[in-house]
């Protein structure tokens, strides 16, 4: 990366923290626009970790972002961390790093229990079709799951916590621009080139000494663990969790396109996709409501014909990190 | 040859894929620094041999020992670590990184295991095969000839024992050819290790190897200098059939 792009980037979070202390801005549309792209630009990264990196195409994204969610939700509501220090602390749970974590570290260990037997065992579509219908078994066992899960209905968080809207947007903007730096770091390392060798040609890595299974599992594990954190920070937004709102399809597929339209493979295609799909979905939300999924359809349609490689590869060059 | 000194051992291998016998009661012993050649015709199960070495393929009865330790059927990436490495018949390089990066993986990932001095090993490696001038040249931009060239600096540069050469010459023209002849020339005498290299151009391997086996329908038909070879009747048979007379 270059020097100067170093410069421009650090400038525009910058400046991006800053905006919540301009006069007007917490209360104005753009601002829970921005907040929703923090949100997908980490979701997109998290698919980009696994897909566009590691080669392994998942479509199980929304069930670790739900397992984030429902782990959250369960967490504070029932009281499972903080013991009587909830009682004198009320907002304890609200936006804790813990609780955020363990959202992340249970979707995790979910993807590596699950992906042991289907990493070792399935391929390409075959284990795209493997994380489908995981997801669609994810959903149906919180459905079915009682007064534990709140069964089809969910659980309600206290909503009473939400007086504003300012540390949902400053915590999506530092855990966006935490994961691109630790993708960023971890593309660098020895471990990102393992992940780039399975990628390329799984029989060669491990002809060269990398365990191609173990790779992989880390690579499914580490994207369901952002998944999963992004789910917890939703849940502080939200507060209603429920199957039909943390478990949609919607949490896999807009990613996905983001981070395909974007660039896969690229560090900063998933944020850059997250900013113009959000902006294309909200745009045409807003002006078109009734034909909105037609001009969303068609603008990736647009994409794929033109742009192949994803705006990152088109515009920017060559670089795989860039 | 005394027997701690053998670096490879094949004890009665045989494959089979359902009812098809591929490799029959094959036994080869490869000692240090040695340069082998493993000839035969198409379908002699040569490839065999290198995926059963490699654990691709465990073998239905045999046993593959390396260093004198049982390695039958252990993962491939162990195989590597433990000190054997490998190129392939159809080139397998990682087609979105650098030159220079393909060769790391070998440094990082192989026998060496290497993690402080990586770079040094990976850039030793690429200029033996004299690819030092490709170093951050994307792979899916080099020629066939610069990717074999490539696989051989990723395998040396993972430190290996012994070395299995899949058709290196595959695809090349005769001044490419030199140049490989001259790369796995150099590789042996700089890199002492031993090599079992599988070709199809007979000729090459009769100047450069000092010792050659023969398979044929899976079977090993001549083992022994490349002049006891060309003169051994099994092998004028199975390459130029039975005499008329």
């Amino acid at each position: 990366m270059s020097n100067a792009f170093k410069w421009i980037a650090i400038v525009a979070v910058a400046a991006l923290a800053l905006l919540p202390f301009v006069p007007g801005a917490v209360d104005a549309y753009y601002f829970s626009f921005l907040f929703f792209v923090f949100l997908y630009a980490i979701m997109a990264q998290s698919w980009n970790l696994v897909a566009g990196y590691g080669g392994q195409i998942s479509l199980g994204s929304h069930a670790f972002f739900g397992l984030g969610a429902y782990t959250t939700a369960i967490l504070w509501t029932g009281n499972y961390l903080w013991g009587s220090l909830y009682d004198t602390h009320p907002g304890i749970y609200y936006f804790d790093p813990v609780t955020m974590a363990l959202g992340g570290v249970v979707a995790a260990l979910a993807a590596a229990i699950i992906g042991l037997p289907l990493l070792s065992k399935l391929r390409g579509d075959y284990f795209a079709l493997g994380t489908l219908g995981f997801g669609e078994i994810v959903k149906v066992l919180f459905v079915n799951g009682g007064d534990f899960t709140g069964s089809a209905f969910g659980i309600v968080a206290p909503a009473g916590m939400f007086d504003t809207l300012r540390p949902h947007y400053w915590v999506a903007l530092g855990l966006m621009v935490a994961t691109a730096l630790a993708i960023g770091a971890l593309m660098r390392s020895r471990y990102g080139l393992a992940m780039i060798a399975v990628r390329d040609d799984e029989m060669a890595a491990s002809a060269n000494g990398i365990d191609v299974l173990k790779v992989k599992v880390a690579a499914f594990a580490g994207s369901a663990f952002i998944a999963g954190v992004a789910g917890s920070l939703y849940t502080f937004y939200i507060f209603h969790v429920g199957p039909d709102s943390v478990f949609d399809l919607d949490w896999m597929l807009l990613p996905l396109m983001m981070t395909v339209v974007g660039g896969t493979g690229t560090l900063l295609g998933p944020i850059l996709g997250a900013l113009v799909m959000y902006a294309v979905f909200d745009l045409a939300r807003i002006v078109v409501p009734d034909y909105h999924p037609v001009i969303s359809g068609l603008t990736i349609i647009l994409a794929m014909l033109f742009l192949p490689k994803g705006l990152m590869r088109s515009f920017a060059g060559k670089a795989r990190l860039a | 040859m005394q027997p701690d000194e053998t670096l490879l051992r094949l004890e009665a291998v045989q494959k089979r894929f359902g009812g098809l016998v591929v490799l029959n009661n094959v036994d080869i012993a490869v000692g240090p620094n040695e340069l082998i050649g493993l000839i035969g015709p198409n379908g002699a199960g040569k490839s065999t041999l290198f995926n059963v070495i490699t654990a691709i393929y465990a073998p239905t009865q045999g046993r593959v020992l390396f260093r004198g330790k049982d390695i039958t059927g252990i993962a491939p990436h162990r195989i590597s670590r433990l000190g054997i490495a490998r190129t392939f018949q159809l080139v397998r390089t990682f087609l979105t990184m650098t030159a220079f990066e393909n060769v790391m993986v070998g440094a990082v990932y192989g026998a060496g295991g290497r993690v402080k001095h990586a770079t040094e090993a990976a850039n030793a490696a690429l200029e033996l095969v004299g690819l030092t001038a490709r170093r951050d040249m994307r792979t899916a931009h080099m020629t066939l000839s610069d990717r074999r060239m490539l696989e051989i600096a990723r395998a040396v540069a993972s430190d290996p024992a012994l070395l299995l050469l899949d058709e290196p010459m595959a695809g090349l023209n005769p001044t490419e050819i030199q140049r490989m002849v001259d790369v796995i020339r150099r590789v042996r005498a700089e890199r002492g290790l031993s090599m079992l290299w599988v070709e199809h151009k007979v000729d090459a391997i009769m100047k450069v190897c000092s010792r050659v086996i023969v398979l044929d329908h899976g079977e090993k038909i001549a083992d022994g200098t490349p002049r006891e070879v060309t003169q051994n009747r099994k092998v004028i048979e199975a390459y130029l059939g039975e005499p008329a007379a």
